[in-house]
């Protein structure tokens, strides 16, 4: 035990001193602190200016109030063209009866200034409309936006850094096998302690990451504001990334490991690890698609395939309320395939990565006593 | 004392071959406490694989290593030191921390492991590099990191494979000097190299090995007795066909004349040489370790 968190110790401990890892550690921080202001910067009220020519002006806050208008006036319908095509004012009202714009009017503004101004009319004759009254029988819509937003945001996280952690295990593997040092390292410890704190290390790595990410993004959604948006059941949320990420990050790693530990030179890293990458790519696309279609079937059921689940069900948190007991059946069977695979990655790590010189084969690993 | 008796390895086979190379055939020898052990033979004569096999790296596939009479295990093995033959140090690691790590992962506390990794650096010089990366350090100096992380948990056996290799005659020196403090104070050392009069100059005994066997094997002296001298006698001006009739091969360089004798009575030749003409020099020559391993792995 006590060896293997020396490894993990050294691990994070060389890694945390790289610039590498400060330089990519405050990228991400900024990244994800902008894209939580990026709402409010993207969403701004709309603000419209509105000349007119011989006319009142249409009660448009009233019907509108989240727009703003401005109205400026002018002495006769000629300076009123010149100011719409100058683009000063974005329509004139003239006389009362016409509307002037340069090209299409604006949809929006549009129909608020044709309803607007019907209702001024009647109201005028003495006839007064009661406004619909809108209601809702569907589902609570009020956070969609926001939770598809989080959902989004996840499983780019969740993505780059499994698939980043994951290289950083196949590629320390290789490094000690490439430079014999394993043979160094096996005469004083445990195959078995040396791979898991590897995987530990370079996870406790990922966390710090994900950790940094939720933290600023958490406050700066606070400071902008649109932690106002901020679905019921946050906390939870969190606290589920985190736990579906070690699941995660445990099954991919192990298998990063296990492939890795066949080969003894860089180059062949990439050649080695390429059908797990693609597996991380299908699980990545999976979960994408989820963010759009949370609670349709496809997403439904990968949520509950190990490792594909590991990527989905996290956005399937974030995207839409998930019964609790969907979430315990789907973390079961993702640590029973995490365990399943400790045990197979450690076996073909134990015998691989001794065998130094060409590629082993998989089969081969396996065969042997 | 550590033993090793009739290791065999046979590997596995290359694709289409019908049988793997016969690495290890049935090879033995022992290493007494306080002895330093040169371990020769040409290239693939089996040294590598059978410090391996020791170390624990591979498996033989029959023949035992013991140690203090005891079969080798993982908990005796954590008191060995260890330098395989492709160094292996992570190059991004401080020289001091790498030290240290090492230190630590074979049992020693963290204190311990500092001060082991002080004392060390300032024996082999590399203190001033304590702090430098071990890819911005010479061969040399990266070769005597290398050697002190074999040796910071103070080990009970030393294995050293190729140790003395690329380093300048200084770096040989330190090291050398390293090693038989180490053996001074009991420890069984055994290093491999292909620099033979290193191996003479350092080793109390010797192991030969050719095709995976132990050709020849004892102190140095041993070898040189069992292996015998060669007379040598050099007569000026002697009367040509003075020699024949006697064994050996006889030169004939302008007036001098030399002749080389493996066994045969030297009374006899000098008898005949000094009535052939005047004598210059008449010896027995001492062969050399080269001149034993030639004979040995022919």
């Amino acid at each position: 035990m006590n060896g293997m968190m020396l490894v993990a110790r050294r691990e994070i401990g060389t890694q945390v001193r790289t610039r590498a890892f400060k330089i990519s550690l405050l990228i991400t921080a900024v990244l994800v602190g902008a894209l939580a202001f990026a709402p409010k910067l993207l969403d701004r009220p709309d603000s419209y200016t509105v000349g007119t020519v011989n006319s009142q002006q249409l009660p448009l806050a009233q019907a509108a109030p989240d727009a703003t208008f401005e109205w400026r006036a002018f002495p006769d319908e000629e300076a009123a063209k010149e100011a719409v095509l100058a683009g000063d004012v974005d329509a004139a009202l003239i006389d009362g009866v016409r509307v002037i714009t340069d090209g299409e009017i604006e949809t929006e503004l549009g129909v608020l200034m044709q309803s607007t101004n019907r209702e001024v009319k009647l109201g005028a004759a003495g006839v007064s409309i009661p406004p619909l009254q809108m209601q809702s029988v569907g589902a609570d819509t009020r956070y969609e936006a926001a939770r598809t937003g989080i959902a989004v945001v996840l499983v780019l996280v969740l993505f780059m850094l499994i698939i980043g952690q994951t290289m950083m295990v196949a590629m320390g593997v290789v490094e000690e096998k490439g430079s014999r040092i394993v043979e160094i390292l096996l005469s004083s410890i445990r195959p078995w302690q040396l791979l898991g704190g590897k995987i530990i290390g370079l996870g406790v790595l990922g966390l710090i990451n994900l950790g940094t990410i939720l933290v600023v993004g958490l406050a700066a959604s606070f400071a902008s504001g649109f932690a106002a948006d901020f679905p019921p059941g946050m906390a939870g949320i969190v606290a589920g990334v985190l736990v579906w990420f070690v699941l995660g990050y445990a099954f991919f790693a192990t298998l990063a490991a296990a492939l890795a530990s066949l080969v003894s030179r860089q180059e062949e890293v990439g050649n080695v690890m390429s059908p797990l990458t693609m597996l991380i790519m299908a699980a990545y696309f999976v979960a994408f698609y989820a963010t759009s279609d949370p609670t349709g079937t496809l997403a439904t059921i990968v949520s509950f395939v190990p490792p594909f689940s590991s990527m989905v069900m996290p956005v399937r948190m974030a995207a839409t309320e998930v019964p609790l007991w969907e979430v315990g059946a789907s973390a079961a069977l993702m640590i029973v395939a995490v365990l399943a695979t400790l045990s197979f990655g450690a076996k073909v790590y134990e015998r691989a990565v001794l065998r130094t010189g060409a590629r082993v084969k998989l089969g081969e690993v396996l065969r042997a006593k | 004392m550590l033993e090793i008796s009739e290791l065999r390895k046979r590997f596995a086979a290359a694709p289409g071959a019908t049988e793997g190379k016969l690495a290890l055939d049935g090879i033995g020898f022992t290493v007494r406490p306080g002895e330093m052990f040169g371990f020769v033979g040409a290239n693939g004569a089996g040294k590598t694989t059978t410090m391996r096999i020791v170390m624990g790296v591979l498996k033989a596939d029959s023949g035992s290593v013991s140690w203090q009479g005891k079969p080798l295990g993982y908990g005796e093995r954590q008191r060995f030191g260890y330098m395989p033959e492709e160094r292996g140090l992570y190059q991004k690691m401080r020289a001091g921390e790498q030290i240290e790590y090492f230190g630590q992962l074979h049992g020693l506390s963290a204190p311990a492991a500092k001060k082991a990794t002080d004392d060390l650096l300032e024996r082999l010089g590399l203190t001033e590099r304590r702090n430098d990366s071990v890819e911005s350090l010479s061969l040399g100096n990266q070769q005597r990191v290398q050697l002190a992380v074999a040796l910071v948990h103070d080990p009970e056996v030393l294995i050293l494979d190729e140790p003395f290799s690329g380093l300048d005659p200084i770096a040989v020196e330190t090291l050398a000097t390293a090693l038989q403090e180490r053996c001074r104070g009991g420890v069984p050392v055994i290093f491999s190299s292909h620099q033979l009069e290193l191996v003479e100059r350092l080793c109390d005994s010797v192991g030969i090995v050719s095709a995976g066997r132990m050709v020849a094997s004892g102190t140095v002296g041993d070898l040189r007795a069992a292996e015998g001298g060669t007379l040598r006698v050099v007569v000026r001006g002697a009367t040509p066909g003075w020699a024949d009739g006697l064994p050996g091969e006889l030169s004939v360089t302008g007036d001098r004349h030399t002749l080389l004798v493996a066994g045969g009575d030297d009374q006899e030749i000098l008898r005949r040489a000094l009535k052939a003409g005047h004598v210059e020099h008449f010896g027995v020559e001492q062969p050399t370790l080269t001149e034993i391993f030639k004979e040995a792995v022919a």
